[in-house]
């Protein structure tokens, strides 16, 4: 009788000695080598974007005197307009103000804007993350609200000691309140998978029967103070067509999204000053 | 030995194939090309190292791609190590000293890991016709791109091996 040769098993013993022992390890030790992980990574990408800025900056140092007077002009230009736009802020920030406490309206939450650089974008079929360059070193917390010049970008998903993740508008688990421009009813903004062709888009649901979207007249879609995330007023995108959604009582449509958004360089993250504390605002 | 220096230095190599994968994947977020090229990294040390070598070196690897793409920790793991115990077992047939033998597997392994991606988390989506002109668009740039990269990942391993001095053919066949 030949001899039975166990030997050839030892990788499948082992692969099931392996399952058995992974689907008993407790979560906590899972987090922990997840986020060593992690961070063993992160100096890597740190260092690649450090690597980018230099040569951006070596870059710029070949340009011509002439070429960095005429940028320094346009510059001074565009402060100046910022210094204008910025003064005219503030007189109607206190002109808000004064409102408000005419009104008596209960307070508005305030934000620290910190300005981070994109160190990676991972957008698949199956998932759509940044990576920003700055962490818990700059008090960066979970859920906070990733903007830019175009408005949203999404939600800080995962903060590590110098990177965080984001996870952008465009992702299908990214969902958040939102309202048309000059209309209070809220309505749901969500993610869709992209095809990677063409220009990103959303999803809006629950709006309302009587507003008309055409190319001709596009409705703005921007964020609601209802999410506690965002601040209420900045751009999600457009809305050019709405059609009855799956229930009839509501509308549904694609939301046209920001191309740029595929390729950000740099986002500002929203700090809450006066973060919501559940125990205290609870009754 | 308890590890084979061969171990750490392929894990060393499928660190740098991700990383150098996903700096593309981020220069290119803006045009419908994304490269998953993960079918390489299993194939070397199931066909080259002792049990003991192999094993460490698969969960290390997996680990470190669970840490890095946006899936539970254990998923790559858990599947690196099924596909690297499948051709563990049947390891002899394989001529790893070429190119031929691992180049056809990475492409096997590389799909099937897309598949079960596919499965596992995008399974909301199957009627949704952008999902699956991303994830073909996907499958066509990756193996397209797996046909270069995977003799130069290859042929970069056996070259670390001969500049660290290591045995650069396989362990004495047909097991352990």
């Amino acid at each position: 009788m030949a001899k039975l040769r166990l030997d050839k098993y030892k990788p499948v013993v082992a692969l099931g000695v392996f399952l058995v022992a992974w689907w008993l390890v407790p979560i906590g030790v899972k987090a922990f080598l997840k986020a060593s992980f992690s961070e063993f990574q992160a100096p890597a990408w740190v260092a690649s974007s450090y690597l980018d800025d230099l040569e951006g900056f070596w870059a710029r140092r070949m340009h011509s005197k002439r070429e960095l007077e005429l940028a320094g002009q346009e510059i001074a230009r565009a402060k100046s307009y910022y210094q204008f736009n910025a003064q005219r802020a503030e007189t109607l920030q206190a002109e808000i103000r004064r409102l408000e406490a005419i009104l008596d309206l209960p307070s508005r939450r305030e934000y620290r804007y910190e300005v981070a650089r994109v160190i990676r974008r991972d957008l698949s079929a199956w998932w759509q993350y940044l990576v920003l360059r700055k962490g818990r070193d700059y008090d960066i917390p979970e859920g906070a609200a990733v903007v830019f010049s175009g408005g949203v970008v999404g939600r800080v998903v995962e903060v590590n000691a110098f990177t965080s993740r984001v996870e952008l508008i465009t992702s299908p688990d990214f969902r958040m309140a939102a309202q048309f421009e000059g209309d209070p009813r809220p309505v749901v903004y969500q993610g869709v998978p992209q095809s990677g062709f063409g220009d990103p888009v959303g999803r809006v649901s629950d709006a309302p029967q009587d507003l008309v979207a055409n190319s001709n007249n596009p409705l703005k879609l921007v964020s609601t103070h209802l999410g506690g995330t965002f601040p209420p007023g900045l751009a999600i995108g457009e809305v050019v067509w709405l059609e009855p959604g799956s229930t009839g009582i509501f509308q549904a449509g694609a939301v046209a999204l920001d191309a740029d958004l595929l390729s950000l360089h740099e986002v500002a993250v929203l700090i809450p000053l006066n973060p919501i504390e559940i125990e205290s605002d609870v009754p | 030995m308890f590890l084979d220096p061969r171990a750490l230095i392929m894990f060393g190599a499928n660190a740098l194939l991700l990383y150098l994968a996903q700096l593309v994947n981020s220069a290119t977020a803006a045009w419908p090309l994304y490269f998953f090229i993960l079918g390489p990294m299993i194939v070397l040390p199931a066909l080259y190292l002792r049990h003991q070598s192999y094993f460490i070196c698969t969960l290390l690897t997996g680990l470190w791609v669970d840490a890095s793409l946006h899936v539970p920790l254990g998923f790559f793991t858990v599947l690196f190590l099924s596909v690297g115990a499948a051709i563990f077992s049947v390891r002899i047939r394989f001529r790893a000293e070429h190119n031929y033998h691992p180049i056809l597997l990475a492409h096997g392994i590389n799909l099937f890991l897309l598949i079960v991606l596919t499965v596992a988390t995008g399974h909301e989506y199957f009627t949704v016709a952008s999902f699956w002109i991303q994830v073909l668009a996907t499958v066509l740039c990756s193996h397209l791109a797996l046909l270069f990269i995977a003799p130069w990942f290859y042929n970069l391993e056996r070259q670390l091996f001969e500049i660290c001095h290591l045995e650069t053919e396989p362990e004495d066949l047909p097991l352990l």
